[in-house]
């Protein structure tokens, strides 16, 4: 099999300008505004072979958006090769790729040219796109009117019916209802057999996990991981939990008294990034004291994704007295057996006063820990369930990989 | 629908150096379907609104231009041999062209940007489109103007047929222009407002409403004729009223300009086409 995409050596450098550029001060060298060079790739190094499909996850600004521009041929690298073979599909989304006056009868002309058809063969096609995208009362409405849900199915419904060779999948699959996604999915298992390769990037870690055995992680413009979806996945989250602890997400966590020195999950076999069902944990936290504290609370809270509490527990106040004096260290330690459905949590510990009315520390973002959820299942709790219809087991469900 | 896969399928291959002449080239023509849809289409938005559709691109060119005949015959009197009123519609119907392109054309890259974001296309095709759905409107005001000529006492004849590479000419240069000014645009912004500017004094240079053999422009003949919309017009009049003195020289000057700005586009692009779309 021949590699459908390869990447040698890739570098993208953009140049940010302080200011926007003048024709004038440009001119004159002596004014020229600032240019700051920002790396949005660095030194990648990928192959990927015909029919394979590939996840691709990362924090925002990692590069992956980038990553696809060059892969569509939009934009040039500044160091290295990129190589694809055939034609390529992105998946167009809401103002990118559609023409806002033009109807939706148009556009799908346009666009099935823009991607390499004639306009013979999308004559051919077009009821079939029309009739997949679900769209047969609104195709000559101007798109402009188009809800998102809309222009979704319609990009989605163009890229899949000019037979790519390569399709790439910009986090599409998070719009439409669940019937409209199972039929992407459909669709993209028919491309895959007939050997496209697919491209996805998305921050659902669901999403990638269903759709793709192999996945690649982009940190800073670097590739950061190469390999199973699972391992990869573990390294995004631990890389994110990383972020959240030298305060490198949304500030410095709140500190009131108390700073946290070092933090650490620990599985049945040292430190760990997971919390498979049922296996005992223990989250580890050295504190110390910037002033002098009496007995305080320790605080132990499970977030889901959306926010929603998961688990609270705290400790009790009818303990021997403690006394903390500034400088003083303090060791908690939470033991814990998970039965957390699949998801994203957030892990948070946080430390009040005795009353319970002062917030001593408060871990903003927590560490964020993926459990991959039984096939199926969806919520916060894991109760492990089976279905019997007339006896047989209907809920071992097989892989749904593609 | 399997058989629509290529047989060799293409590959495409980015590196960091630029795309050779010949490249961009073949891009472009192996996009001339699109460039032809994307012309269509432009043409069919801009006037599928108004009632009288296609009318207006016609009307307004000719109701200017009978504006300035009597104003001008009447009231300032210029001496244009051959009929003012052929003189000055002729000239018009072709500055309307070429400001009303330039207008559109050298903001295209970034007025159409969301088209390019993911797919890639030559992004000098952009550009061209309004050049060529203009042409409709053009072509149609050219064939009243020359249905008009015989009520000026203006003959037809063989010349006609010079419509044909004035028109050509008028297509080529304006299109160079535009490529080059839309590929500027995209990292200077300042040139939408330049070339607001531009034409209006442009307009005035240009021997559009007042014939350059007017006595008191005599000393600045080569400067006219250096402006490449002066051999423009002076081809559209050679092919109409046939009266334009010195249209030889001026006409070899604006193909000397196209040239130079045809080369100066095909650089342009295939040094930055891929590049644009990081600016927008």
């Amino acid at each position: 099999m021949s590699a459908a995409i390869e990447l040698v050596g890739v570098s993208k450098q953009y140049v940010k300008l302080e200011e926007r550029a003048m024709l004038l001060r440009s001119l004159l060298p002596f004014a020229r505004p600032k240019r700051t060079p920002l790396d949005a790739l660095r030194d990648i190094d990928l192959k990927v072979d015909e029919g394979e499909t590939i996840g691709v996850i990362g924090r925002n600004g990692a590069g992956k958006t980038t990553f696809l521009r060059l892969l569509a041929g939009v934009s040039r690298p500044t160091a290295g090769a990129v190589r694809v073979r055939g034609r390529v599909a992105p998946l167009l989304s809401v103002g990118v790729g559609f023409h806002p006056e033009m109807s939706g009868r148009e556009n799908v002309y346009i666009n099935g040219m823009l991607l390499g058809l004639s306009e013979a063969d999308v004559a051919a096609r077009f009821d079939e796109i029309v009739a997949f995208a679900e769209l047969e009362s609104f195709i000559d409405t101007p798109v402009k009117f188009y809800s998102s849900g809309m222009f979704m199915r319609l990009g989605f419904s163009v890229a899949i019916h000019v037979d790519p060779n390569v399709l790439l999948v910009d986090e599409v699959l998070a719009v439409g209802d669940l019937a409209f996604q199972l039929k992407c999915f459909e669709r993209m298992r028919e491309l895959k057999e007939r050997g496209t390769t697919i491209v996805i990037v998305s921050h659902s870690m669901h999403a990638i996990r269903l759709l793709c055995p192999r996945a690649v992680l982009l940190s800073h413009g670097r590739l950061e991981l190469d390999g199973d979806v699972e391992e990869v996945i573990a390294r995004h989250h631990e890389l994110l939990s990383e972020a959240t602890d030298t305060g490198e997400l949304n500030g410095e966590p709140f500190a009131g008294g108390v700073e946290l020195v070092e933090r650490e999950l620990l599985g049945p076999e040292g430190p760990t990034t997971q919390v498979p069902r049922g296996v005992p944990c223990r989250l580890r936290c050295r504190f110390r004291f910037t002033r002098p504290v009496e007995s305080p609370l320790v605080h132990f809270t499970v977030l889901g994704q959306d926010g929603t509490v998961a688990y609270q527990m705290r400790s009790a106040l009818n303990h021997q007295h403690r006394r903390y004096g500034k400088g003083d260290e303090a060791t908690a330690e939470i033991a814990f057996t998970p039965q957390l459905a699949g998801g994203t949590f957030r892990f948070l510990v946080s430390v009040t006063s005795v009353d319970g009315r002062q917030l001593l520390y408060r871990d903003t973002n927590g560490l964020l820990v993926y459990v991959p959820p039984p096939l199926g299942s969806a919520g916060i709790a894991d109760l492990d369930a089976t279905i019997r219809l007339d006896g047989e087991v209907l809920t071992d469900y097989p892989d749904l990989t593609l | 629908m399997a058989d629509a896969y290529p047989a060799e399928p293409d590959v495409l291959e980015l590196r960091a150096a630029p795309a050779s002449r010949g490249e961009l080239l073949r891009d472009v023509a192996r996009h001339r379907e699109v460039l032809m849809a994307l012309a269509r289409k432009d043409f069919q938005t801009r006037y599928k609104r108004a009632t009288l559709g296609v009318i207006w691109a016609v009307a307004v060119p000719v109701l200017q231009a009978a504006v300035m005949a009597v104003v001008f015959s009447k009231i300032v009197r210029f001496p244009a041999s051959g009929g003012y009123a052929p003189f000055v519609m002729v000239g018009i119907v072709a500055w309307t062209f070429f400001a009303g392109t330039l207008t559109v054309g050298a903001i295209a890259i970034v007025e159409n940007a969301s088209l390019t974001e993911k797919v890639w296309f030559p992004r000098a095709l952009l550009p061209m489109v309004p050049a060529l759905s203009n042409l409709v409107g053009f072509a149609i005001s050219l064939a009243v103007v020359v249905l008009l000529l015989p009520l000026f006492d203006v003959g037809w004849g063989v010349r006609l047929a010079l419509l044909v590479p004035a028109t050509a000419l008028l297509l080529a240069f304006t299109i160079a222009l535009c490529l080059v000014l839309a590929a500027l645009h995209v990292y200077f912004r300042d040139v939408k407002y330049l070339v607001a500017a531009a034409l209006l004094v442009w307009m005035y240079v240009t021997p559009v409403i007042y014939p350059k053999d007017l006595p008191a422009l005599a000393r600045f003949t080569w400067l006219i004729d250096l402006n490449p919309l002066t051999g423009i017009v002076d081809f559209f009049r050679l092919g109409t009223t046939g009266v334009a003195p010195g249209a030889g020289r001026s006409i070899a000057i604006t193909i000397a300009w196209t040239v130079g700005l045809g080369i100066a586009a095909l650089e342009a692009h295939r040094r930055y086409d891929r590049l644009f779309a990081d600016q927008l």
